[in-house]
């Protein structure tokens, strides 16, 4: 039977259109369950025994939710103990619709077997179809129709089932109009909280409830704490009209009153917006994209320069006012930033978040606090009543909504992660906070993976240049198992010098396009965490295959230069090879053997050779203007049994680190240079861009207070300024300089050529730069060796290689997953430190201040690679008269006494 | 146009019979075919109708559309005409053959309809001089029998009886920046006046005597017609002569108040008709175009 469906639609040009859709209902849609006699399905999906046991319904029971239910209560949905339920297609179009990560999740539920949901296409059965009436609104109709589809299964149902103990369908929704109508039409209705709180031995379902609408009124005052919300035509119709701003949220770390709004403007015009005060805040959450209307010119403020976090108690909606002390209003002009206030939230980009419960001091209470671990999260509010046991368990919490007379977000326990502390459990939450995909390569990808035994077959050999017999030899750090770099050098006889760098050919495994290219590309990088890895590649790859290992033979993607004794470039060639490496040693071993006069082996002759080069190279870089920056990076000895960390030090550089980065430097341009020349289009570059001058503040007031002058016109100047800034007794001060200096830097980007006209890398003073030397670990190396072998016409093209908004987009993903790795690895390593001190106890160590705010100061240990905040007005303690200078902010002195006890806090948390 | 042959012992068959007032088919001079009207036929428009008026089909579709007001009248919305001579209704239309006549027709239409009097542009006005509903009246002809003015005039009537308007309203902000706001319900629509909208009537002047709803030999007897656009009340809103003979002012005379008289006689049953179809709702059986 053919029904036709009309809708009006506004176009984007503003005319309206008419839609017409034929619909077609049929009556070969069958129930799905397995009682049915009548239907002619093959395999059922409902039970015959549904087993739910429930107080209120003590019959076996089908449960259909409407689409409220399923938006609001899907985590309560996932849980394994509800099965056996009706997925109206009414309630899947609407909730697709309406939240499409839902959507997903509630397709995922539907495709798990042994959840036995089923999905009953209502609106082309024949029976359950049904036409809006006029004076109908859509949500009016989509309701009635899921009434009529519950009322045809619990006449079907009967229908079915000759026997006492008939089969019946329950219908939950929270709506009330609907629910009574419901009820006059002697359907079986339930509210979902009434439904989820009657069934048997489930207690904990009931935590995973969101909280309704009406729920929410008697949590909190009445009062009203926040300006409501525009609504989004009028929004729109503002940002049109340009009364309003679109941004992205972006929460303060250090101060909870306070947050920017990026607004993206033309190219590369795009601005930031203060936004200070709960109240301009207006419950807005990082990351959500909202609308900010801007103050006055006169109304500007500066960002505060005080340390707030919120220690609010739970039930205290109105001592939190005095925490909003009267800032100093007597700022600079110049320090003064555009200020707004949020007028409306456009999308919200709520995710679950990991974190811990703080108890609500009353007792038996159910409502508690939840501090996610990333502080630019507001404290969500939960109600549980299995606090006892959550508390000291990392969980995680997902927000339902935040009421404006609520001071903080309403939200619900989704699951406990472990034991706080735990190795495994903390892992898991940095994994999850910086979105880092850590689950297991599918089957799919695995089969991409070539067969074993593997070996290079002739074609392979054929195709290649042969360079087995060079002495070839890799360093790097101890333990590495994933080798993607090694070197050779060799006289030859015109007096030149041979340098080849050899990187592992691992686009030789991974085909364009394949699951495991695709799983590639999403991973973008291999994450590296205290005691774990987390692979780019499968481990097949990334440790075996492609790690170019001593003493066995593999494919290599070779640079190889011809240079004379003052490094000058006479010849680069690229080529595919066959390598054998000779030696993998680690850093010191490299170091042992150059320093070792008695040893006259080629392998150490070669690594003579490099040596001497890359001083050489070095130094010529450095004439360029290369800048040495310095960051604390901190290694841990791990007890082998415990995976304890027992012991920690800094990296210590040698000059075989060195050796080995010049030549990973010089072959990236060298390879960038020619993917340019050859791909000015779509060659995928890395570019850092030169910091505005008022990044520098920082690093020029910490300098100025102790007299020294930096340059930072350029980066020349920077560099020959931050090498004189030297001074008397406090050797540390250069290195403290040049680790402020690393914070003003940009970040460094991967981009499409094609896409951008500034390729400058301001860090290494290259006019071009890229990554090819790590293709093991990092994703845009595979696209640039992909790139090269075009170019050396070694392999084929692909369609996607060559487009570059493709590849725009995917060296967007590129970086935000670097971007990402680099803060998990931060985290991990600062749990490790954690953990290593909560063992040790209080120790005395020098540390130095790095910043000053208005309450607090900011402090490194620089044995321990340790920053932490120091608050001057800790608790229980008078809070010492203080001046706060602005105009030497951030100046550093020794200080004499700095107790770790600083992070003993962070412990806790 | 469609022509047909006709011997001269046909014409003079014909041209007898009319004398007589008793024409080929047993009509007499003021009488029209059997007619047959369906409304909401094709379910892409606003508005659609068919009508068949002895062999002659024809069909009309609406689309409401929005569009700038005339920079003249800032207030009223306006009507676009579209006449497709298609081939199926017979050979001669076939490639451009059709494309004079569908331009002659719109011309007519445009002159008969696109006017404050037949239609209440007015209330097509979304905003004064910004936006305004613009109606794109497009006529098929399927078969041609002679008289296409009246099949395709009575056609366009009950066609824009049955148009649904979807309502819109201006939401205004502060800065008076205005955005047009569509109503999703689908059956909260606006319906336009068609009381005043015209009927044509056409008078073939076959010998001495004037004949309307002429069938194609009848046609091929005549010289000269008489268009004529009759509201009910019985004004004469516009009249054109067409053919290439000549007719002297008294029968012009004559032929308009015939014109006036057939032409209030057909408004009342049309009406009628129309209303009592839309009264059927949606029970109604659709005959369509296989029927």
């Amino acid at each position: 039977m053919l029904k036709s469906k009309t809708f009006m639609k506004k176009t984007r040009s503003g005319g309206v259109m008419k839609i017409v859709r034929e619909h077609y209902l049929r009556d070969d849609i069958w129930c799905g369950s397995e009682i049915c006699t009548e239907c002619k399905q093959e395999s059922p999906v409902l039970q015959r025994d549904p087993s739910i046991e429930s107080n209120l319904c003590s019959y076996p029971h089908y449960v259909i939710p409407d689409t409220n239910v399923v938006l609001h209560q899907i985590d309560v949905l996932e849980d394994p103990v509800i099965r056996n339920v009706i997925i109206l297609q009414t309630v899947l179009q609407e909730v697709r619709h309406r939240s499409a990560p839902v959507y997903k999740r509630l397709k995922d539920i539907i495709h798990e077997q042994e959840k036995h949901f089923y999905t009953f296409t209502n609106e082309h059965h024949r029976e359950t179809f049904i036409e809006r009436e006029p004076g109908e609104s859509a949500n009016d109709r989509n309701d009635r129709a899921i009434r009529v589809a519950a009322k045809w299964y619990g006449q079907h149902l009967e229908k079915a089932e000759s026997e006492a103990d008939a089969l019946k369908v329950v219908l939950l929704t929270n709506d009330l109009g609907n629910k009574q109508k419901a009820e006059e039409s002697s359907l079986l209705v339930y509210r979902c909280e009434e439904y989820i709180k009657s069934l048997i031995g489930n207690p904990e379902l009931v935590d995973r409830l969101a909280l309704s609408n009406d729920d929410k009124h008697d949590i909190t005052s009445s009062k009203v704490l926040f300006p409501e919300h525009l609504p989004l035509s009028r929004i729109q119709a503002g940002i049109k009209s340009g009364t309003f701003l679109q941004g992205t949220f972006r929460a303060s770390r250090d101060n909870y009153l306070e947050a920017t709004v990026f607004v993206q403007g033309e190219g590369e015009d795009s601005t930031e917006v203060l936004i200070q005060g709960l109240q301009n805040l207006n419950r807005a959450v990082y990351q959500d994209v909202v609308a900010v209307q801007l103050y006055p010119r006169n109304q500007w403020l500066a960002p505060s320069s005080v340390m707030l976090q919120d220690e609010g108690a739970a039930k205290d909606d109105n001592e939190e006012d005095k925490e909003e002390e009267d800032e100093e209003k007597s700022v600079t002009e110049a320090a003064r930033k555009p200020t707004g206030k949020v007028v409306g939230i456009i999308k919200r980009n709520w995710r679950p978040f990991c974190g811990m419960l703080n108890l609500s001091q009353i007792k038996e209470s159910t409502r508690h606090l939840f501090t996610p671990a990333d502080r630019r999260i507001p404290r969500i509010r939960i109600e549980t009543r299995q606090a006892a046991t959550l508390a000291g368990q990392r969980i995680m919490v997902a927000i339902d909504g935040w009421p404006k007379h609520s001071r903080y977000p309403n939200g619900h326990f989704v699951r406990s992660l472990g034991n706080a502390g735990d190795k495994e459990t903390e892992q898991m939450v940095l994994l999850l906070e910086h979105d880092v995909p850590h689950q297991a390569f599918s089957q799919a990808v695995l089969s991409s993976l070539p067969k074993m035994p593997w070996a290079i077959t002739p074609e392979d050999m054929v195709r290649r240049e042969d360079l087995r017999h060079l002495s070839v030899c890799s360093v790097d750090p101890p333990g590495c198992t994933d080798i993607d770099d090694a070197l050779h050098c060799r006289e030859l006889d015109n007096g030149n010098v041979e340098v080849g760098v050899h990187i592992a050919d691992v686009s030789h495994f991974i085909r364009p396009c394949n699951a495991m290219d695709k799983e590639a590309a999403n991973r973008g990088t291999t994450v590296y965490l205290c005691g774990k890895r987390i692979d780019m590649v499968p481990e097949l790859l990334s440790s075996n295959l492609c790690s170019l290992r001593s003493n066995v033979e593999r494919l290599a993607f070779s640079c190889i230069w011809e240079m004379n004794h003052k490094a000058e470039i006479i010849k680069t060639r690229f080529t595919k090879t066959v390598i054998n490496s000779k030696a993998s040693l680690t850093y010191a071993e490299a170091q042992m053997r150059i320093d070792d006069t008695t040893k006259n082996d080629d392998i150490t002759k070669s690594l003579r050779g490099l040596n001497k080069l890359a001083k050489v190279l070095k130094r010529q870089r450095i004439e360029k203007g290369a800048l040495t920056l310095s960051s604390l990076e901190v290694r841990f000895h791990i007890d082998s049994e415990t995976h304890d960390p027992i012991d920690l030090q800094t990296k210590e550089l040698m000059e075989t680190n060195s050796m080995v980065e010049e030549f990973m430097l010089l072959a990236n341009i060298s390879v960038a240079q020619k993917i340019y020349d050859e791909f000015p289009d779509c060659a995928m570059l890395r570019k850092h861009p030169a910091p505005p001058p008022s990044n520098y503040d920082i690093l020029l007031k910490a300098a100025k207070s102790k007299d020294v002058e930096i340059h930072t016109d350029s980066a020349k100047a920077l560099a020959d300024s931050l090498d004189m800034a030297r001074v008397d007794g406090f050797p540390y001060f250069n290195t403290l300089l040049r680790i402020l200096a690393t914070r003003c830097m940009m970040q460094a980007v991967y981009f499409c050529s094609g896409m951008d006209t500034d390729f400058h890398h301001y860090g290494l003073a290259s006019a071009i730069y890229t990554h090819f030397t790590s293709p093991i670990r990092r994703y845009a190396d595979i696209i640039v060796h992909r790139l090269l072998a075009v170019a050396i016409e070694a392999d084929s093209t692909y369609p996607d290689l060559m487009d570059k908004q493709k590849q725009s987009a995917l060296s967007t993903n590129l970086n935000y997953r670097h971007k990402m790795s680099q803060y998990a690895q931060r985290a991990s390593v600062a749990f490790h430190t954690q953990l290593f001190f909560k063992s040790r106890g209080i120790l005395n160590e020098e540390g130095f201040v790095l910043f000053v705010r208005k309450n607090a100061i900011i402090v490194l240990i620089p044995k321990f690679g340790l920053e932490g905040t120091v608050f001057f007005d800790a608790k229980h303690k008078a809070t010492p008269k203080l001046v706060f200078d602005e105009e030497i902010s951030g100046v550093s002195v020794p200080a004499p006494v700095v107790e770790p006890q600083a992070k003993k806090p962070k412990l806790d948390r | 146009m469609a022509t047909v042959q006709v011997s001269e012992a046909e014409k003079v068959y014909i041209l007898h019979g009319i004398r007589d007032d008793l024409r080929v088919d047993g009509r007499g001079c003021e009488d029209y075919r059997h007619m047959e009207i369906e409304t909401d036929v094709v379910s892409n428009t606003d508005g659609s109708a068919k009508v068949t008026l002895g062999h002659t089909a024809v069909l009309v579709g609406i689309k409401a559309d929005i569009g700038k007001p005339r920079p003249g009248v800032p207030n009223e919305g306006y009507l676009e005409f579209f006449v497709d001579c298609s081939a199926n209704a017979t050979p001669e239309f076939e490639g451009r053959g059709g494309e004079e006549l569908g331009t002659e027709l719109s011309n007519t239409l445009y002159k008969v309809f696109n006017n404050k009097h037949s239609v209440d542009l007015k209330s097509l006005c979304i905003s004064a001089g910004e936006h305004c509903w613009v109606l794109y009246v497009d006529v098929l002809l399927l078969q041609c029998d002679g008289n296409l003015y009246d099949a395709i005039s009575v056609a366009i009537k009950a066609a824009l009886f049955n148009t649904k308007i979807p309502k819109v309203h201006i939401s205004a902000d502060e800065e008076g920046g205005k955005e047009i706001e569509l109503s999703d319900d689908p059956y909260d629509c606006m319906r336009l006046d068609v009381e005043n909208v015209p009927c044509i009537v056409t008078l073939c002047k076959v010998g001495h005597r004037h004949v309307v709803d002429v069938t194609l030999q009848e046609k091929a007897c005549s010289v000269a017609s008489l268009i004529i656009s009759v509201t009910h009340t019985g004004t004469v809103t516009c009249t054109r002569k067409v053919g290439g003979g000549s007719l002297d002012p008294e029968s012009i005379f004559e032929m308009t108040e015939a014109g006036k008289r057939v032409g209030k006689a057909l408004h009342a049953p049309l009406m009628k008709l129309l209303q009592q179809e839309e009264s059927l709702g949606k029970t109604r059986q659709k005959v369509g175009f296989l029927g």
